[in-house]
């Protein structure tokens, strides 16, 4: 028996501070090499109310890395599973890509590999006019950590990209977690609305951070127990729309 | 139809090729061309070829018509063996003429279920192996593998199998070129009275164990829908009845259309009479009431007292972007009844009448199918996401094409080399 206690990883956002820039969205994009139309952090940029009383809101939405997943539940062949630090993760080498937990998850966050990443990127790198300037690299930027296996389990779970025909999502950036990093999106953020760290420690920043302020969660009348926790805002009421949508659907 | 007197010809046009046949098996095996062309691309392309998507900011559905077309299928697929098994517990001798084309819907009918769940998979041969490799019961999908798939379809192959075997046995005094195979389904049953009762106690048994085993395999694949409390259309406990019920009405609606094609192309005639088709017509109309309650029933709960979300699917299946089907699904369900009632009141049953309801209660079954799967995608986002949408492609429609033509291929096959409706008893001697 060892003293030191796991881990247990959540985040906690800011809505005050977000500011709407989607920084976010693009280094997990880049750290993650995620293919076209795929969003593991989507911020959602929402309206209320007519004109002229309408009012702004910004909502950065990773995967909420639930307590009770209603997408470990559901899949068939236990390739997206939960860690004991509190992380689910899509073992990427079993996913046999029926999509139920896409189906599954009320945050719409898991993104469906439908043709091959490779020739899905948004720029074509086998294009001769841009091989002079990528040295001929097929993507250019490629993270190596995001081929290693991770955890206890040694699965192949990091990254985006991968295979045709599984399903991929925000992973926490668990190649960088495991160096002892922070997620591209928490790092990249220049606001500092985005606090990632161990919930469980309670002199941890983000316990820290969190705590006796006024918190929610998203859709927690569903009962999955997210991870992630949101403070200087209120939960996305029904009459609220979505403006400035990200567009494309993956592969078109 | 003596057919144990020698030199006398195979009952029912086994072996015997027709041109009307021929043309059969023609447009199917096109059809079924057709769907493999499709899936090829879709294989070598990936599901890129289907207008499938990511929901939430793909806006797309994830599930749209090959989980539609599992649902239908299986859903038919509860009538054939049901069917066999009541007129084996029950004695129902009327209806005997129709067991073995029951029995061979279901068994086809969950064939093409498997296959449209294959089609749907983005890596169907991990599926195949990882299932096998990796499942896990807390999955609702378990059931649709293990019970349906699996447990349903071994079941009813069996049963099928055990109910041919008197039928083989006589086949197999007939020489003929099909007579090794006859002679391999007797597999030395030769109908004596002793083999004819323990046969009968066999078949009992099995149809006493299949009965449960229909619901309860049914019941999971509407569980698959109904325990996701993340999608509002979805999540409900009377989904797992109404897929139930609905089933047995869209395979039995199937089952009338099939019988009432056979008795017209003159196989066993004198077996499928009226009274075959007004006592199916009487179980339909049952079914079809039973089904409209459940329907009115959610209905009712969802636009009274539905969250936010529900009322939003609801609202686009009664007058928004789904109405059209949803109508025209209704429509269809409720003139097929309309036809049943009326007859049952006048007591006088058509045939025509009732295949044309068999085909409204099919038609509207997919379109039902359909509304399960796709609404609560696109308009059942608990987040504000844009709401989606989705369109299957040409691709799509051909595989599902493809599916049914490779149906009528196993249906016409079969016919052809064994009786498609079970041989009377009395014609046998005893102790042959």
């Amino acid at each position: 028996m060892t003293a030191v206690a796991t881990p247990k990883f959540g985040m906690v956002v800011d809505l005050e501070r977000c500011q709407g820039c989607r920084a976010c969205v693009e280094a997990c994009k880049v750290e993650n090499n995620t293919s076209q139309g795929v969003f593991w952090m989507h911020v959602f940029r929402l309206e209320e109310g007519e004109y002229p009383e309408t009012q702004i809101s910004f909502l950065p939405r990773p995967c909420q890395h639930c307590d009770n997943a209603p997408c470990v539940k559901v899949c068939p062949v236990g390739a997206r599973y939960k860690r004991i630090d509190g992380l689910v993760l899509t073992d990427y080498e079993r996913c046999i890509g029926c999509r139920y937990c896409v189906v599954a998850c009320p945050y719409g966050v898991n993104y469906f590999n439908w043709k091959q990443p490779a020739q899905n990127y948004y720029m074509d790198w086998s294009d001769p006019d841009i091989q002079p300037a990528s040295g001929g690299a097929v993507p250019p930027y490629r993270n190596p950590d995001l081929d290693g296996r991770y955890g206890s389990e040694q699965k192949r779970v990091a990254g985006g990209g991968h295979f045709r025909g599984i399903v991929e999502k925000c992973t926490f950036c668990v190649q960088r977690i495991e160096k002892g990093l922070q997620p591209a999106c928490v790092t990249v953020c220049p606001v500092q609305a985005l606090v990632f760290g161990d919930l469980e420690d309670q002199e941890s920043p983000v316990s820290t951070y969190l705590r006796g302020k006024q918190s929610f969660r998203l859709l927690e009348e569903t009962g999955t127990e997210p991870r992630v926790h949101y403070i200087g805002g209120r939960p996305p009421g029904t009459d609220v729309r979505e403006i400035e949508p990200l567009q494309g659907r993956a592969g078109t | 139809m003596s057919v144990n007197v020698s030199g006398q010809p195979l009952p029912q046009g086994i072996g015997r090729v027709t041109p009307g046949w021929l043309a059969v098996v023609g447009a199917a095996a096109a059809a079924l061309a057709v769907g493999l062309y499709a899936y090829s691309r879709e294989a070598s392309e990936g599901l890129i070829e289907t207008g499938l998507g990511d929901p939430g900011t793909g806006r797309g559905v994830a599930w749209g018509l090959y989980v539609a077309f599992v649902v239908y299928f299986v859903g038919v697929s509860f009538a054939g063996i049901t069917i066999a098994a009541l007129i084996r517990l029950f004695r129902i001798e009327r209806l005997q003429g129709i067991a073995r084309i029951a029995e061979l819907l279901t068994v086809v009918a969950l064939l093409l279920a498997a296959l449209s769940i294959l089609v749907d998979l983005g890596q169907p041969l991990r599926g195949i192996v990882n299932l096998f490799l990796y499942a896990r019961p807390q999955s609702p999908f378990f059931g649709t593998f293990t019970l349906v798939i699996s447990g349903y379809l071994f079941a009813s192959i069996v049963y099928l199998y055990l109910d041919g075997r008197h039928d083989a046995a006589i086949c197999a005094r007939v020489p003929s070129r099909l007579q090794w195979f006859h002679r391999l389904w007797a597999a030395g049953y030769r109908d004596t009275p002793a083999e004819r009762e323990r046969h009968r106690r066999t078949t009992v048994w099995l149809a006493i164990a299949i009965i449960p085993l229909l619901v309860v395999a049914h019941s999971t694949l509407g569980f698959v829908f109904g325990l996701q409390v993340g999608r509002p259309g979805w999540y409900s406990a009377l989904q797992a009845p109404a897929f139930v019920v609905l089933a047995g009405v869209s395979g039995l609606g199937l089952l009338i259309v099939i019988a009432a094609f056979m008795r017209r192309v003159g196989v066993a005639r004198e077996r499928l009479d009226e009274a075959v088709f007004s006592l199916l017509g009487r179980f339909l109309m049952v079914l079809l009431i039973a089904y409209l309650y459940f329907m009115v029933a959610e209905l009712l709960t969802s636009t009274y007292a539905g969250s936010h979300h529900e009322q939003l699917i609801t609202q686009a299946l009664l007058s928004g972007e789904y109405s059209t089907i949803f109508w025209a699904s209704v429509g269809l369900l409720v003139l097929a009844l309309g036809l049943m009632v009326w007859q049952a009141v006048t007591h006088r049953w058509s045939i025509a009448a009732l295949v044309a309801a068999g085909l409204f209660v099919n038609v509207a079954a997919v379109g039902k199918r359909y509304l399960i799967v796709v609404p609560s995608q696109t308009q059942g986002q608990l987040l504000p996401y844009v709401p989606g949408s989705y369109a299957p492609t040409l691709g799509e429609y051909a595989v599902v094409v493809g599916l049914f033509g490779l149906g009528v291929l196993l249906f016409a096959l079969f016919m052809k080399v064994f009786p498609i409706v079970e041989l009377p008893e009395e014609e046998v001697p005893a102790g042959a």
